[in-house]
């Protein structure tokens, strides 16, 4: 069985997009792009070691630092760069910590939502019929909605918490990766391994999971690249909104709603620094992405 | 062609009663908005009183057949809050929503068609190129942030334009609009701007793929070779080739940029149905939450049916099927 599913997967394929992902990725706009969302990633990994501040503990946080410009000393003798909030909060800290719960509703909605939409086009594409039919039927309902408005009714059906916007970022993407998995799976399922493998006898398990599912993944590389980009958006307008994370662990959409309040007296800092990350980081993917588009589909170029 | 109409409505209405019956089952099971209703200190027996006076003391599907018998004579249930129809409060509300998203439109094409079809015509160009990262950007960039940076800018900064509200309106023709009264336009401008950056950018990506699509083809040459100027070739020969699709694109669209104006409606403080629904969310005002739904998603099976059509009537390649290859 090994052999029939090398000779179809094209092992060469990869190690020559392998070869272009370097040439291409020394272009400047894509070299830049790539170690920011390096640097972005870090940032959020290591949150609470590099923020000079816990802007969550309420020991530390004082009132009395209200609304410092940036590069203003805070009361404890620490040097806010980049300002602090009403409540005294160090910004720089709060935008470390802010982006990891930012990032990690994205990647967690995102990977939830591959899965689901993975298991849902793998299964219309190998049984067709009806059953194709039906759950297309349903992503095209589903993707005849735009995003944001599907997640906004979500939460306001499923309250709010973290896990309740991941849920709602998940039921938001789902359909899209389904759309994705089927198109690639439907030509899989017409090539001779899978053929090969019926008449052999497996299970329809095993064919999905062993020969139909390792040959239909690699779209959904880029896709989920892009969309998590893209989810980073939708968490933040509606944690903008007041509808997303709560308050209590702000993500980069909260910060920003935050800082709205000040706005009309002049203290800019509060919101315009957390939305040039919010913006450095869903830019930085999305040309990230773009270019794995381009490397990974010979139609272009 | 009928048939397909057909197909089409009966589907709709089925999409509608199982959105109706999931939104209405779900939305009971969040917070108690009686809580939001009643004063903090109020006595046992009268935050009873005011369960009893909205029918939420009784259990979810009798509330629920209420509900679906009164949406079929077009009656959606009354607003906690205010005490009014949920339907009338969201038609009072849907012009100044249907007026922004319209101007916003407006500027996407506006703009981006003539700096789309300036790409397209010119790819290797270093403006060209400013032009395509500058809808990367505007791709990326947060709406919302960039509304607040606006605000900053325009109103705090300089002073010019004011932050909230949809200002004086007129009625011109019989439609009441802001854009009628100088005070209006400035009201409308920055939600108006703010809204389009998204489309500006599609407009420009979508226009500048057409153009580079239509240059290549065959009757653009035998145009250049019989010696057209080019604004006669972009007006007479490229320009209908490229527009029909992004018509219909945009035709789409428009109802995304009536969902995303819940987001400027909110930052600027303009009075639509976005800004009564997401009132409606945090106060748990379920029906006027369950009714913009409704609303909403009708709005939006019409709009899909209506370029479906479209597109079967403009390209006779597209076969009206239902949905299905």
């Amino acid at each position: 069985m090994k052999k029939i599913q090398n000779i179809f997967t094209a092992k060469g394929e990869t190690e020559r997009s392998g070869l272009d992902l370097l040439r291409n990725f020394s272009q400047p706009t894509t070299f830049v792009s790539g170690v920011l969302l390096l640097l972005v990633v870090l940032c959020a990994t290591f949150a609470p070691l590099i923020a000079p501040t816990d802007p969550y503990d309420l020991s530390v946080v004082s009132i009395l630092d209200g609304r410092l410009a940036p590069g203003e000393q805070m009361f404890d003798g620490t040097i806010a760069w980049l300002g602090t909030d009403g409540a005294g909060r160090d910004v720089l800290s709060a935008i470390l910590f802010g982006l990891r719960t930012s990032l990690i509703v994205a990647v967690c909605s995102a990977f939830i939502a591959l899965i689901i939409g993975l298991l849902v086009g793998l299964i219309a594409a190998y049984f067709g019929g009806k059953i194709d039919a039906f759950l297309m039927r349903i992503v095209d309902i589903q993707l005849s909605f735009p995003a944001i408005l599907v997640a906004l009714v979500l939460l306001a059906l499923l309250g709010k918490g973290i896990d309740k916007v991941i849920i709602a970022l998940a039921i938001v993407q789902w359909a899209i990766y389904a759309r994705t998995v089927r198109a690639s799976a439907i030509v899989e399922r017409r090539k001779e391994y899978i053929e090969a493998a019926t008449s052999l006898g497996l299970s329809s398990f095993r064919i999905i999971w062993r020969h139909l599912m390792p040959n239909s993944i690699s779209p959904l590389i880029v896709l989920a690249t892009i969309q998590t980009a893209h989810s980073i958006s939708i968490e933040a307008t509606l944690s903008f909104l007041g509808v997303g994370v709560p308050i209590t662990e702000p993500s980069l959409g909260s910060l920003i709603s935050n800082g709205f309040d000040y706005i009309l007296s002049g203290a800019y800092w509060i919101t315009f620094f957390p939305g040039i990350m919010l913006l450095a980081t869903v830019a930085s993917i999305n040309i990230v992405g773009d270019r794995l588009r381009v490397l990974l589909n010979p139609k272009i170029s | 062609m009928l048939g397909f109409v057909i197909r089409r409505l009966l589907q709709s209405v089925v999409v509608l009663f199982i959105m109706s019956l999931i939104v209405f089952s779900m939305i009971n099971l969040v917070g108690d908005p009686v809580d939001m209703l009643v004063n903090p200190e109020s006595l046992p027996d009268e935050i009873e009183r005011v369960r009893r006076d909205f029918g939420l003391d009784q259990p979810v599907h009798i509330q629920y057949w209420k509900f679906l018998t009164g949406a079929l004579s077009g009656d959606l249930g009354n607003s906690f809050i205010f005490g009014r129809p949920a339907l009338s409060l969201i038609a009072e509300r849907f012009p100044a929503t249907i007026e922004l998203a319209t101007c916003a439109l407006f500027i996407a094409v506006v703009i981006g068609l003539p700096l789309g079809i300036y790409a397209g015509l010119n790819p290797k160009g270093l403006k060209a190129r400013m032009i395509m990262g500058g809808s990367v950007l505007g791709l990326s960039i947060p709406t919302f942030w960039l509304g607040l940076m606006m605000i900053i800018v325009f109103s705090v900064l300089l002073g010019w334009l004011p932050v909230a509200g949809r200002g004086d309106t007129a009625v011109f023709l019989g439609i009441e609009s802001s854009i009628f009264t100088l005070d209006g336009l400035r009201h409308i401008i920055m939600p108006a701007i703010n809204l389009s950056l998204f489309k500006i950018s599609m407009v420009i990506r979508l226009t500048r793929a057409g153009v580079e699509e239509v240059m290549a083809l065959d009757f653009i040459k035998f145009a250049q070779a019989r010696g057209l100027s080019s604004q006669r070739i972009i007006r007479s020969h490229l320009l209908p080739n490229i527009l029909i699709p992004i018509i219909t694109v945009l035709a789409i669209e428009f109802g995304t940029l009536i969902a995303f104006a819940t987001v400027t409606e909110s930052i600027f403080a303009w009075p639509g149905v976005g800004k009564l629904v997401i009132d409606a969310i945090v106060n748990l005002d379920r029906p006027i939450v369950v009714a913009y739904l409704l609303f909403v998603v009708t709005l939006f099976l019409v709009l899909n049916l209506i370029v479906d059509i479209l597109y079967a009537a403009l390209d006779p390649r597209v076969r009206l099927q239902g949905g299905r290859e």
